[in-house]
């Protein structure tokens, strides 16, 4: 196959934050790919090679990925407050709202020293990378995810969480956020 | 199709969810009941004299889309919901086939 490939030249000094990224956004679209290939491939082999572990290996590495995101958020014990701040954090890649049935009067529900709220994502590249590499949602990608938003509610709150996958759709992912107050 | 910022989305959705129009071609649908069984949140219902899908809760509607993809018919159509960015799509490979067909 013919490739084009339009060669960046200039001079050179050392610098410590390069200004220009170079590159079009045709550059950026081949490299998006090209990772989501190798992501994509990464997690199966995973998979493959410890089953059910390959799970908690990427859960690690997304709590890990929330706690370290999530330090330069302001603490609170407000947990409207908190995904706000997460989302702004997260960004429009992994773009999520509260949601709740209409039936349903606020967004959490509380029992006991635990609160839910259902979390709606929209725009999530993970489930644009499976879609890319043919592989099914719920799979270990989706608990970077998973890791992620609870890092980084532990981190915000100083509570324990977690997060269960109600539906997955190819538009759109459902999860409930559990939060266990009274401290780590 | 409309592209929103984050902040704007924000605002746009504090205003509340707007509901979800959905719409099913009858003449394409063939009765599987795969939607009913497929929707978490019961949005359809089989109309028991037509054996063709209703929509009976549009109002609990999140848009995820799921139903779509399992429809053998492609008989359902959501209007103005809020369009994952498909990042997914390889343009070269899309302009290839579109060249082929
Ligand atoms: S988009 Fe999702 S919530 Fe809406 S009708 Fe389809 S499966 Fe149900
Ligand atoms: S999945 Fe499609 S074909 Fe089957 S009942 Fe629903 S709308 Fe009709």
């Amino acid at each position: 196959m013919d490739m084009e490939m339009e060669e960046i030249r200039g001079t050179f000094k050392p610098e410590i934050i390069p200004r220009e990224t170079g590159g079009k956004i045709g550059d950026y679209e081949a490299a998006l790919h090209v990772l989501m290939k190798f992501v994509g491939s990464m997690s199966s082999a995973l998979e493959q090679v410890s089953g059910r572990g390959a799970n908690a290996i990427v859960y690690q590495a997304g709590k890990r990925m929330g706690h370290d995101a999530a330090k330069m958020l302001e603490k609170t014990d407000d947990l409207e407050k908190a995904l706000n701040e997460m989302g702004e954090v997260l960004g429009v890649e992994f773009y999520f709202e509260m949601w709740k049935p209409k039936g349903q009067e606020g967004y959490t529900i509380e029992s006991g020293d635990k609160t839910e709220v259902k979390l709606l994502f929209m725009d999530c590249v993970v489930r644009q990378t499976l879609r890319r590499t043919g592989l099914p949602q719920k799979g270990p990608l989706c608990y970077l995810l998973y890791g992620y938003m609870v890092g980084a509610v532990e981190e915000v709150m100083s509570i324990k969480g977690k997060l269960d996958i109600d539906h997955v759709g190819p538009n759109a992912c459902l999860k409930t956020l559990t939060i266990k107050w009274g401290g780590k | 199709m409309e592209y929103l910022s984050r902040k704007q989305k924000m605002k746009k959705i504090s205003r509340g969810f707007k509901m979800v129009e959905i719409e099913i071609d009858e003449d394409a649908c063939v009765g599987c009941g795969s939607c009913v069984d497929d929707c978490p949140n019961n949005v359809y219902q089989m109309n028991e004299e037509t054996w063709k899908t209703t929509v009976v809760n549009a109002d609990d509607c999140m848009a995820c889309l799921s139903c779509h993809e399992i429809c053998p018919s492609q008989a359902m159509t959501h209007r103005d919901i809020h369009v994952a960015k498909r990042l997914y799509i390889d343009r070269k490979v899309n302009d290839v086939l579109e060249k082929i067909i």
